[in-house]
């Protein structure tokens, strides 16, 4: 039990009990209880079978000396043996006859009495000898004593009264004042058969109570070494095939729950056995390893997902500062204010705006959307905002800056992806719009005094999609006062948690809300309009705006710029 | 999204029905790539199209592209909402709409 403590005292409690006696005490305790029940039954059985055996042997030898010895007497001389004792010519030879027969056939004691007839409660002894080696001494001629007990005044009435033979008086348990012994008893009778005393023949029982105590005594000594060969045996056998593997799978797997790393030997390296132990060795084995995988693994994909990450937020901050984002961006220039904003539904997108001066008079203005979403769409939103924004710096009319951009992008795209364009160039001193429009949303314009209205022309394909293709142009003269609103696809397409579309409707009115406000309000209010629309749905597109007012070249009347 | 394919010799007849957008593009750019060769005659029918994005227009034009060089391409049943995405992209321009 060496072991259990050990483990006790190392795990101390499993969950939260205290443990208990281990499986190795529990299963020899109980072969051992089984085992002393088994030599219980035995030793009874044994002891019984023995005293039984025993005591018929003992009771034959005691009959066949006292049939013998009664057939050696006279039984017409008791009388005469009664009245003159020892002074009987014959009394002697008889005594002789009979001291004779008891020291030779293992008699201790055999003497002939008469009990009184009246009640049988006093005996007189005619004749008494003992055998030598003995230590009782012989009861004179004549000696009266009382009976013992009633078992005896019984068979001596029966004897007496002729309704027995021979009678037996066992005396081997309870209280009795010598050793345990028989005694043997038949009549001696005169020739009319009638009863004239009775012969006694004693046999000392010791060598059956010794033998039987020798023999409990084997029973419990062969008890106690097979007790001990069992626990020593299953002890070991116990310990090494069963609790020893057990107590390695316990401590590995308490271990491991704390640890969480590999085993520095493998279960199944040490414990080889082909049972159920065996089995969960070799789960806890794979269990483990396959912990330690998932584990692995799963660290390095979180480590991989932080650095995806580092650089998603990176590559967030990159897009947007390609994107001109200080406003007002011209404080200088009083003719137009604008202010745009890019809002991806992911880190990155492939929404985009652009604004530049290509010189002193012309504004550029584009708002794109590349097909797709996330880093493919950003990477193809870089080159071609690029790529547009230098053919726009060259100075060509918006339909060739389509065109050469369009054959740019489709000489390297493999991957078929395509961008919607609207581009336009605003001649800022005479407010002249003119745009073309690749596959994208119509713009809003309102000139002053009116509200915002969507500005419809016929929309060329998209770019990247078919090389060569032509663009057509289209043109309108902006009044000072008026306001040029720009946006993707995201706006329209806002969606909210029953599936509807903000659609443009909505955005128009938002717009037309407050439209005397500046670019920067006006934007806030569609993005407000939109927010409470979506409401808890998740934003699912690029969100890009950009809105621009045109002044003219002088102040307007009666409207102040937040210039 | 559901995608319905029904090829007679070389004709190949696409049924799109639901959402064609990000998510459900790449189910139908696999089916095509699989099922596109050797095809001359290729026709899309959106009767049961709800909503087309970019994304989708992608495929569109892909296949398009594909169909160029092999034989012919139609679309046909083209519904209001998804007629409308066709005229703001250009797509009325180039497909060959019935």
């Amino acid at each position: 039990m060496k072991q259990k403590k050990k483990i006790g005292s190392q795990n101390g409690t499993v969950s939260g009990k205290k443990r208990g006696p281990g499986i190795v005490f529990k299963s020899i305790s109980g072969i051992v209880l089984l085992l002393v029940v088994f030599s219980v039954i035995v030793s009874i059985i044994g002891y019984n079978g023995f005293t039984d055996a025993l005591l018929t042997q003992y009771s034959e030898g005691a009959f066949l000396t006292a049939e013998y010895a009664a057939a050696m007497v006279d039984g017409e001389k008791m009388d005469e043996f009664a009245e003159r004792g020892p002074d009987s010519p014959t009394y002697q030879d008889t005594w002789n006859q009979l001291d004779k027969l008891c020291n030779n056939t293992g008699a201790t004691f055999i003497y002939i009495i008469r009990p009184d007839l009246s009640d049988y409660r006093h005996i007189t002894f005619l004749f008494s000898t003992i055998n030598h080696n003995s230590d009782f001494t012989v009861f004179d001629f004549g000696y009266v004593r009382e009976t013992t007990n009633d078992e005896y005044r019984e068979k001596y009435r029966k004897l007496y009264e002729g309704t027995s033979g021979q009678e037996l008086v066992l005396r081997d348990r309870g209280y009795i004042e010598t050793q345990p012994h028989i005694t043997a008893m038949v009549p001696i009778r005169d020739q009319l058969g009638k009863t004239t005393a009775i012969l006694c023949v004693q046999r000392q029982m010791d060598v059956m109570t010794t033998t039987r105590k020798k023999y409990v005594n084997r029973v419990i000594t062969v008890l106690i070494i097979l007790a001990v060969l069992v626990i020593i045996i299953q002890g070991f056998y116990l310990h090494r095939v069963c609790l020893l593997p057990v107590k390695k799978i316990t401590s590995e797997a308490s271990r491991f729950s704390k640890e969480n790393t590999a085993a520095a030997e493998k279960l199944t390296k040490t414990i080889h056995n082909r049972d159920e132990i065996g089995v969960l060795a070799q789960s806890i084995d794979q269990m483990e390893e396959r912990i330690v995988k998932y584990v692995d693994d799963l660290t390095k994909i979180t480590a991989e997902k932080q650095r995806i990450r580092t650089e998603l937020s990176l590559a967030t901050r990159i897009q947007a500062d390609m994107l001109p984002n200080i406003f007002p961006p011209f404080p200088g220039r009083r003719e137009f204010d604008l202010f745009a904003s890019m809002d991806p539904a992911k880190e990155v997108g492939g929404d985009f705006y652009d604004f530049f001066l290509i010189d002193d008079d012309h504004l550029c203005l584009v708002m794109a959307d590349v097909s797709g979403k996330g880093i493919p769409a950003a990477l193809f939103m870089m080159a071609s905002k690029i790529i547009l924004a230098n053919f726009a710096k060259m100075g060509k009319a918006p339909c060739e800056i389509l065109q050469e951009a369009n054959h740019a992008i489709c000489t390297h795209n493999r991957e078929d992806m395509f961008i919607t364009v609207w581009l336009g160039i605003l001649e800022l001193s005479t407010g002249r719009l003119t745009a073309a429009n690749a596959g994208h949303e119509d713009p809003v314009i309102r000139q002053p005094g009116q509200p915002f209205e969507l500005f419809k022309v016929r929309h060329d394909f998209v770019l990247g999609g078919m090389d060569g293709l032509r663009f057509r142009e289209n043109e309108i003269r902006l009044q000072p006062g008026s306001r040029l609103f720009l946006y993707t696809d995201g706006v329209p397409e806002a969606t909210n948690h029953r599936n509807e579309l903000f659609g443009l409707d909505r955005m128009v009115q938002a717009l037309n809300e407050h439209p005397d406000d500046s670019p920067k309000e006006i934007m806030n209010h569609v993005r407000n309009a939109v927010d409470d629309f979506v409401s808890e749905a998740e934003q699912f597109d690029d969100l890009t705006m950009l809105c621009l007012s045109y002044n003219g070249t002088e102040p307007h009347p009666g409207k102040e710029d937040s210039l | 999204m559901t995608i319905k394919v029904t090829k007679k010799g070389k004709n190949l007849t696409v049924f799109l029905g639901g959402r064609l957008d990000t998510s459900t593009a790449p189910e139908l750019e696999k089916t095509l790539q699989q099922q596109l060769n050797g095809i001359t005659n290729l026709i899309f029918d959106l009767a049961e199209l709800e909503y087309i994005s970019s994304a989708g227009l992608r495929i569109l034009l892909a296949a398009h592209k594909t169909m160029l060089t092999q034989g012919s391409m139609k679309v046909i049943h083209v519904n209001e909402v998804v007629m409308e995405v066709f005229d703001i992209t250009g797509f009325v321009e180039i497909l060959t709409i019935e």
